[in-house]
Parts: C-alpha cells; sequence; structure tokens
C-alpha cells in the first residue's frame, strides 16, 4: 500500500542526496575551467566565464602530467597484473590440491587481513631503503638508497593481496574435482588445468579482482608520496597533483590543479561506469570499502 | 558448496578403486601435487615472509628502541620507553590526537549510517535503482587527493560552501582554519565518501527482508514512519552492525584525507593515530616513537574488532 502510492518523499530525499553526491564532481569541473581572478573570489560563481581549455593545458604542461600517467599506468599494471596471477595460482593450490600444510597456510593468509596497513608503512619504507644490492647498496643493504629510488617500489608492498587470494579460493572450491581428475587422466599436468580449466572458469571473479584492485592502485597516495620523496621520478598522479596543490599559490593555481585532477580522475571513472556490476559485486564481496 | 565438500572423496574413492592406478603411481601423483602446490605457492610465501613478518618484527623492534633511521647497527634498545613517553605528562598522543581519532571515527559512522539508512530505505522504493546507487558511488572510486582537494576548497571562503552560505544570508564560516569546525569539517567529508558503500550493504539487506511484513503491516494500518521502525530498522540490523564496525575500523584508521586536507591543523586539531605515527618518523625521524603509536592504534583497532567478534557471536545465539 505504501508503495503504490507515488513516493514523493522518497524522490526528494534520494535526489536531494544525489545533488550533495554529485555538486562537489561538477564544482571541480567548473573550477577547472576558471580563468585568474575567477576562482577563490568573493562573491562566488559556480560557473566559469568561459569555457576555455587553458588550464587542461597549463596542466598537462607544468606538471609533467605524461611522466605522471606513465607512473601510475605502470604501477598500477604491475600491481593488478600480480595480485591476479598470485590470488589465482595461491586460490588454485590453497582449493584444489592436497599437501601437507595447506590449512596453515591458508590461516596465514587469512591472518593477513586482520593487520591494517598503516602499521606497515615504516617498515615497508626501511626495508625498500635497506634492499641488498639495489640502489648503491652493498649485500647488508648499507650505502645507498636501496629500491625506494625505483620504480619498482610504488608497486612491491601491493603485489601480493591476502583478500585477493582469499576470493579465488573461495570460488575456486565450487569447481567440480570431477572437471579436473579428467583433465589430469588425459594428461595434462597441474599447470595445464589451472590454466586451461581453472581460469576461464574463474574469469567473472577475477574481472572483479582486477578492477577493485586497479581501483585502489591507481588512487593509492600515502604509500607513493613516500617514495616520491625519495624519488621525485617516479611520482604518480595523485602525489603530483598534491605537492603542486601544497607549494604554489592556491588561489591561482587551483583551477591547474582541479584541471589535473579531472584528468586523473577520468581513467577510473570510466572504467568504474563501464563494469559497475563487476566492482560493486567486489565491494560487496570484501563487505567494505 | 555440499558439492564441494563431497568431491574430494569420491575422487580419492575413484582413485582407490581404479586398478590402473597402482600404489606407486598414486605416491608420485601425490608427490607432484605437494611439489606444485608449494611452486604455486611460492610468490606468496616470498612475499608473505618480506612484506609481513619481517615488518612486523622490524616495527616490533622499533618500537622499543631509539634510532636515528640511518646505519642498522645503531638501533638502540630503550625497552617501553616509547611507549611510556606516549602517554606521559605533557604528550599530545592521548589528547588531542587519540580522542580526535576516536570521535573522526565516531562522527564518520553516525553520519555516514544516518545517511545511508535513509538513502537506502527510500532508494528501495524506487525505480532505476542501480543508477542512484552509481550516482552514491562515485566518491568511493575517486582518489582521495581528488575528494581532499575540491573539498577544502569549497571550504574556502571563496568556495561553494560558504557561497551557499551567503547566498542564504548568512556569514561565512573559517571551517578548515578555525580549531573549533575544523574537525567536524572533515568527519563531513569522510562520511560524504563512505556513504555509498553503507547504501549498497543495506540496500542488499534491504533486499532480504520479506515482501509480505511491509504488506502485512500495511493491512495492519500502519504507517511508513512506524514501518521504518518497528519492521525495516529491526530486520536490517545485522547490516546495520556491519556498516558501524567496518566504518569504524576504516576511520580509526585512516588519514590520507586530512593529510591532503588539513595536515593535522590547525594546531593538532585535526590530528589523527595514524598521521602522527607518519609524521613522528618521516617528518621528525623518530622511528622509536611512530613505531610505538604505530602499535598502540593497531591494539585499539585490534580490541574493536575482537568486541565486534564476540557482539556479532551473541548475537548469532540470540538468532
Amino acid at each position: 500500500m505504501i508503495r503504490r502510492r507515488f513516493p514523493w518523499f522518497s524522490y526528494l530525499l534520494v535526489a536531494t542526496g544525489a545533488v550533495l553526491t554529485v555538486v562537489p564532481f561538477l564544482d571541480m569541473v567548473m573550477t577547472s575551467f576558471k580563468g585568474p581572478g575567477e576562482a577563490g573570489t568573493l562573491p562566488y560563481r559556480f560557473l566559469p566565464e568561459a569555457f576555455d581549455l587553458a588550464n587542461y593545458r597549463a596542466a598537462i604542461h607544468q606538471l609533467d602530467l605524461p611522466v605522471l600517467f606513465r607512473n601510475s599506468v605502470i604501477a598500477t599494471a604491475v600491481i593488478t597484473g600480480s595480485v591476479l596471477l598470485t590470488s589465482s595460482l595461491a586460490g588454485y593450490a590453497l582449493a584444489k590440491l592436497r599437501f601437507p600444510g595447506r590449512d596453515f597456510i591458508f590461516r596465514l593468509v587469512l591472518s593477513t587481513m586482520m593487520f591494517p596497513p598503516f602499521l606497515f608503512f615504516i617498515p615497508h619504507f626501511l626495508i625498500l631503503v635497506h634492499w641488498p644490492l639495489a640502489g648503491g647498496n652493498d649485500l647488508f643493504g648499507r650505502g645507498g638508497a636501496g629500491l625506494t629510488v625505483s620504480i619498482v617500489a610504488l608497486a612491491m608492498p601491493f603485489l601480493v593481496n591476502g583478500f585477493g587470494i582469499f576470493l579465488m579460493r573461495q570460488f575456486m572450491v565450487a569447481i567440480p574435482d570431477e572437471v579436473l581428475e579428467a583433465a589430469r587422466i588425459d594428461g595434462a599436468g597441474e599447470f595445464a588445468v589451472w590454466w586451461r580449466i581453472v581460469v576461464p572458469q574463474t574469469k567473472p571473479v577475477l574481472v572483479t579482482l582486477g578492477l577493485l584492485t586497479f581501483v585502489d592502485a591507481w588512487n593509492e597516495y600515502i604509500w607513493a608520496l613516500l617514495v616520491s620523496t625519495a624519488d621525485p621520478d617516479v611520482m604518480t598522479l595523485p602525489v603530483g597533483i598534491q605537492l603542486l596543490q601544497d607549494y604554489v599559490d592556491p588561489t591561482r593555481t587551483m583551477p591547474i590543479v582541479m584541471a589535473g585532477l579531472v584528468l586523473s580522475i577520468l581513467p577510473v571513472l570510466i572504467l568504474f561506469l563501464l563494469l559497475q556490476k563487476h566492482y560493486i559485486r567486489g565491494v560487496m564481496l570484501s563487505g567494505l570499502k | 558448496m555440499v558439492n564441494a565438500t563431497l568431491a574430494p572423496e569420491t575422487t580419492e574413492r575413484a582413485a582407490h578403486d581404479d586398478p590402473a592406478v597402482g600404489i606407486r603411481g598414486r605416491d608420485r601423483h601425490r608427490r607432484r601435487q605437494v611439489a606444485v602446490a608449494y611452486l604455486f605457492l611460492a610468490p606468496t610465501l616470498l612475499f608473505f615472509a618480506v612484506f609481513l613478518v619481517l615488518p612486523l618484527g622490524f616495527a616490533l623492534l622499533l618500537s622499543m628502541s631509539r634510532w636515528s633511521g640511518f646505519a642498522l647497527g645503531d638501533i638502540d634498545p630503550v625497552g617501553l620507553d616509547n611507549f611510556t613517553g606516549l602517554f606521559a605528562d605533557g604528550s599530545t598522543f592521548l589528547a588531542p590526537i587519540l580522542t580526535n581519532t576516536l570521535l573522526f571515527a565516531l562522527g564518520t559512522v553516525a553520519l555516514a549510517l544516518a545517511g545511508s539508512v535513509l538513502v537506502a530505505t527510500c532508494i528501495d522504493k524506487l525505480r532505476f535503482q542501480g543508477l542512484w546507487r552509481t550516482l552514491y558511488f562515485l566518491p568511493i572510486v575517486t582518489t582521495v587527493v581528488a575528494v581532499g582537494n575540491v573539498w577544502k576548497y569549497m571550504y574556502e571562503p571563496g568556495g561553494l560552501v560558504n557561497g551557499v552560505l551567503n547566498a542564504l544570508g548568512l556569514g561565512s564560516v573559517a571551517f578548515l582554519a578555525d580549531p573549533d569546525t575544523a574537525l567536524p569539517s572533515v568527519v563531513v567529508v569522510q562520511a560524504w565518501a563512505s556513504v555509498g558503500s553503507a547504501i549498497l550493504v543495506l540496500t542488499a539487506g534491504l533486499k532480504s527482508v520479506p515482501e509480505s511484513y511491509y504488506e502485512a503491516a500495511a493491512l495492519d494500518g500502519a504507517g511508513p514512519v512506524t514501518v521504518f521502525f518497528r519492521i525495516t530498522l529491526p530486520l536490517l540490523r545485522p547490516s546495520l552492525l556491519f556498516v558501524c564496525v567496518t566504518q569504524f575500523l576504516t576511520g580509526l584508521q585512516s588519514f590520507a584525507l586530512i593529510s591532503v586536507m588539513t595536515k593535522g591543523g590547525p594546531g593538532d586539531a585535526t590530528n589523527v593515530a595514524a598521521l602522527e605515527m607518519y609524521r613522528q618518523a618521516f617528518s621528525y625521524g623518530d622511528w622509536g616513537t611512530a613505531s610505538a603509536a604505530a602499535f598502540v592504534l593497531f591494539m585499539v583497532v585490534l580490541v574493536v574488532t575482537l568486541a565486534q567478534l564476540w557482539f556479532f557471536r551473541r548475537k548469532g545465539e540470540d538468532a
């Protein structure tokens, strides 16, 4: 009965909330078009005087956007590829192979999800600084800057993901053993069984996990900031834009910062809109975000 | 699931009964499977050794040492000095930093929960639910640098929020510059950014409420408010609890947004434990104090997690 009437109150509330959600994004886009003296001045105006691309050109030029973009793409691609590969391999071993220590390793994987990321910032950084035989270090990790001055540092602490392994394992458990056994009797090795049967069957989960990992890696800020302080050449998009915001006069550069931000969030936004079903499923599976 | 748990037994029996597979063949098969399993797990185990076990040990060692951050040989053990230092008189760690952390987490949960409950129950009655959810989800896939900077800019005297206040005839507010309003201002942003995932969990919870309950309530002449408080809210309790606890944990740990928006300022008005840990280490080079702060916060997180497990288990027994 409640549902048959037109739910005007619900429409009003949901629409108001949606406007509140979207307005900051619109303000970002509008500001990215504002000229000198237009942003941050009183009285506030929502619309720019002209939709001019000057700030976008300035952002690309001043921020060295192509380099930032390249670093972000490399780090994100390496992390996503590695998480998918290691999660699938480890998930298969834990779900379908029988070996001593399996329960212990599975419990270890589960326990890794318990530790909050902030606990690892300091030791991870120090481990990379003292990485043996890298960046001028000797065998005992002394003397140089270690791996912190290398682009691999951006990706290293994220290469394996306990949740990813757990997720893959849960889905692989449901694959009937008979299918795998049949392939083995036909002479397929474990690697072939994994690659030809298990991987194709778990493709939807891989898409979900890949998307979650991609978005997290692309948006990662704190770790990338740490690594970039050691080596500005490996700066990613969020870090580069934040540094410009921090060090240059905010009222003058804000429109340029906004233009950079618009460009930096576009790839993830497009990917999310195209594959949102998979993404939302992933958030439901991981339970939090 | 039933299929999956039964399956190993049946294959084992098949192997036993199959005369073609001799005992030696089965043994070889077993051994090969063990080798393959460890091969498949090798990258994972190696990673966890270097990036999980070693760091935890290292962090624990550092938390009980004084160290300038250069040569590893200079690590100077000082027992629990770093921990007592955090809670000593005159230390800002307990107040305002740890208090801010709790207020930040609590404020975020309260706002996000209230907003998501309202929106989720309303979305459930509308058409195009997917479209609405997508809109609410946009902040979640956006980098914290974008969220933080856009809001920081909106809070400025010439920004959108003050523009709206001025248009309504109200005076401007120095949101992030005033120590009294800075913390609530960042709480609003964190809640804004996390309400989408809460809505997602709650709409899923609402879908599991049987339609017949609503019909029965309608037959009894219950109004929408009564239905909301007597049916929707009680049946949504597991999802609500889940949202509460996960968001609270996230709130306790997060500092990227604050680092982008205020850097903990003005003064320590928005400083939180994780940010303080970061600054002690990477700005002041006090690795020992930083590591100790990290473990204190970890203990807080752990206590909250255990309380959550205990609470859920008790609720489970009740049901």
